[in-house]
């Protein structure tokens, strides 16, 4: 795209506006962490302030259709440089902008939310660092340093999964978040490694440049370890489990995090390796998307976490970009990367605000997850109602609203190349409908099923704000035409269907979603107060009790394989570890030092004799040497 | 009859051993002093007799500038030791092992 000169007086503030929006964050966080620990309204302030700017410069910096390449160099070990830079393109445009928009909707949402908390800083300290880290990943123009930040987000994951961190389920998911993330992020650090290795370098302009020339050394290795990096990062099978556990973390963290940004991180970074995929590769990308997106909706039925629902949906959803992804091209553009950008971006939008509300609901009941003490929200909770409701009308495809184009961007994707995946997704489709409106039918219709949701109150403008926000955007989300011209680098890749295939798609979409939200209407009707506990576990205990042990199933193997293989291989290499390091090369090489030792202190009595029989040896030994005896 | 060149050795001989020894075994600094002391006289004695036995003052010359050296030193030593008793009220050098600890 040739520069019009309009942008060019834009060009010159671009470089420090990009400059600050990454350290905005970083500044927020170093200054809450060294002085505001104990002033949390003051931390909270600034934290938001700092969200805020970032929201603008992403807004201005995306739409003043400013793009920004370069960086310089960091580090250099002998022949091996890293270097650091921004690679500011249509994609990055866009990602900023969503993690800048949602990003401040939820500091907002979290000044209401967290108003009794402690930990107040630490909560602000712990955005702030996230935000820092999540703007590196977008902007970072090479793998290693995209690989550094990746680092951080799984770091400030780590805090904030922890926040409560006296509760030991919340540490023991943090710990268990992190863990998993490392498995995945070590195939991403080889795949990174094997890329400089292979190729020579890990610029992503200069693959994309090579791409062009025809240069480039494929592999199949290369996009599977990267791949991994974005299994761990984006819980795809089978590295889903740490996901639903992060739920433990405050409701805000879990909607921007774990929802709609870090977990996108995985997607992102995809799409910025497109250049490397191959069709082998695309292949396991694409059923992994899959069976990830109908595994988790399968999940999904069985939870009455309100939380977990939506945990279980995210992973869905996931799937589902993944999914697009990896079905890559058609019609010789990269459709895979337009249509899984497009849906991670309607997706940060409407599960954002799924989260929010439900945070809302969660805050109006006193903390209360459990949907089945829940119920009858709607006329407590008349804006949290209608902002859900968009909510699940946007994720399970309503017409008109933003998820529908996504998903059919995705669908249609699916149809055209690959018919086994077009049905599991249209499944996972039905699915997602089924238990999103049980999930809100439980909630918010019926009678109050528990005191404290008979008691629920509306919460603060600040909780009020962001929803409505984020409410606007799930419905105008997924018109590509209403989005600044300068994004239209990214919109021209999304898939659209015509002819008999929009009418395919269409008819399969919509008759998902009715199919899914009339078996979830039908199956939860007319619960009186009284009932409690799962219709379904109670009309199919056979079923429910499946699909409880199909969600069980990894974390049983896990817990297998630690307890029962890993722990007795740590146990074989404590011992190797004892007796061969501690005992035969460290003790030995003190052994050794320490008789020297002991030998060397017995010469040194402090005794004046000793001393002279010493000078008397020496003058012996010299002597001896002078009359060539010895 | 005059004594020999060798009996003069010998005699100087047999008070070096005696200082050396003296040195080794005594425990008491003011004794290991004499003994010292003793050891550099054995030396002066063996030259003076050098220097007798073969007619030149070279010897003699050593002796001087030696007798001279340790007048001074004897001072300096003995104000050493009177400090060291002051100190630390003994002169016994098993008593004087600061440095092993």
């Amino acid at each position: 795209m040739a520069p019009d000169p309009n942008t060019m007086d834009a060009q010159s503030h671009a470089w420090p506006l990009a400059i600050a929006v990454l350290l905005a964050p970083l500044a927020s966080a170093a200054v809450i962490a060294l002085f505001l620990r104990r002033r949390g309204s003051l931390a909270a302030s600034i934290s938001v302030a700092a969200s805020a700017f970032v929201a603008a410069a992403a807004i201005w910096l995306a739409m003043s259709g400013v793009r920004l390449g370069g960086g310089r160099e960091w580090l250099r070990l002998g022949g091996f440089a890293i270097s650091i830079g921004f690679k500011f393109d249509d994609l990055a445009a866009l990602m900023l902008t969503v993690v800048g928009v949602v990003g401040l909707c939820i500091h907002v949402f979290s000044v209401g939310y967290r108003a009794v908390d402690a930990a107040k800083a630490r909560y602000f300290g712990g955005l702030s660092i996230f935000m820092f880290s999540m703007i590196g990943i977008v902007l970072a123009d090479n793998l290693f340093m995209m690989f550094v930040f990746w680092e951080l987000v799984g770091f400030s994951s780590y805090l904030l999964i922890n926040h409560w961190c006296e509760r030991p389920s919340a540490s023991a998911a943090a710990k268990k978040a992190f863990i998993v993330n490392r498995v995945g992020d070590f195939g991403f650090l080889l795949g990174i490694v094997m890329c400089y290795w292979v190729q020579g370098t890990v610029n992503l302009d200069e693959l994309g440049r090579r791409a062009a020339a025809g240069s480039l050394v494929y592999s199949r290795a290369i996009p599977l370890l990267l791949f991994c990096g974005a299994v761990g990062k984006s819980a795809q099978l089978p590295l889903q489990v740490w996901l639903p556990d992060a739920m433990e973390g405050p409701t805000p963290v879990s909607a921007l995090i774990h929802a709609a940004t870090m977990v996108a991180a995985g997607i992102y970074m995809l799409c910025r390796i497109n250049v490397l995929m191959v069709p082998p590769a695309q292949d396991v990308v694409m059923w992994v998307g899959a069976l990830t997106a109908i595994y988790a909706a399968l999940c999904a039925v069985t939870q009455s976490d309100i939380k977990k629902v939506l945990a279980y949906s995210t992973l869905s959803q996931l799937g589902y970009m993944v999914s697009a992804f990896g079905l890559g091209s058609l019609d010789g553009k990269a459709a895979g990367v337009g249509a899984a950008m497009f849906h991670l971006t309607t997706h940060a939008f409407f599960k954002g605000l799924l989260f929010l509300a439900a945070g809302s609901v969660i805050h109006g009941c006193h903390h209360e997850q459990e949907i089945f003490r829940m119920g009858g929200l709607r006329g407590r909770m008349p804006l949290t109602f209608a902002t859900f409701t968009i909510g699940v009308a946007a994720i399970i495809g309503m017409p008109l609203l933003a998820g529908f184009y996504s998903k059919d961007a995705i669908l249609y994707l699916a149809f055209e190349n690959n018919s086994a995946v077009f049905a599991v997704l249209a499944l996972t489709a039905v699915l997602t409908a089924f238990y999103m409106v049980r999930v809100w039918k439980i909630v918010f219709l019926g009678k109050p099923r528990g005191e404290a949701a008979g008691n629920a109150h509306e919460g603060g403008l600040s909780i009020q704000a962001p929803l409505v926000l984020l409410a606007a955007l799930s419905i105008v989300g997924g018109y590509t035409s209403l989005y600044p011209r300068a994004l239209s680098g990214v919109w021209a890749l999304v898939p659209e269907a015509s002819g008999s295939a929009y009418g395919i798609i269409l008819a399969t979409s919509v008759a998902a979603m009715l199919l899914g939200a009339g078996g979830a209407l039908a199956l939860y009707r007319s619960e009186g107060p009284e009932s409690t506990g799962d219709p379904l576990l109670r009309r199919a205990p056979g079923l429910f009790g499946a699909l409880v042990l199909l969600k069980g199933s990894f974390d049983m193997a896990y817990d297998y394989y630690v307890v029962k293989i890993q722990q007795r291989f740590a146990m074989v290499l404590n011992f190797l570890d004892i007796v061969g390091l501690s005992g035969v090369f460290i003790r030995g090489a003190a052994g050794v030092a320490e008789m020297a030792g002991m030998g060397a202190r017995a010469l040194h009595t402090g005794r004046l004799n000793t001393y002279v029989y010493w000078f008397l040896g020496g003058v012996i030994v010299l002597w001896a040497l002078a009359a060539g005896i010895l | 009859m005059n004594p020999t060149l060798d009996a003069y050795v010998l005699l100087s001989a047999l008070l070096f051993a005696i200082g050396f020894f003296g040195v080794l075994i005594r425990r008491n600094t003011l004794v290991i002093y004499m003994s010292l002391e003793l050891m550099l006289i054995a030396s002066t004695l063996a030259l003076v007799a050098f220097s007798h036995f073969n007619d030149t003052i070279d010897g003699d010359v050593f002796v001087f500038f030696i007798l001279t050296v340790a007048a001074a030193e004897v001072a300096v030593g003995l104000a050493i030791i009177v400090a060291l008793f002051r100190k630390r009220q003994t002169v016994m050098v098993s008593h004087l092992d600061a440095l092993k600890h």
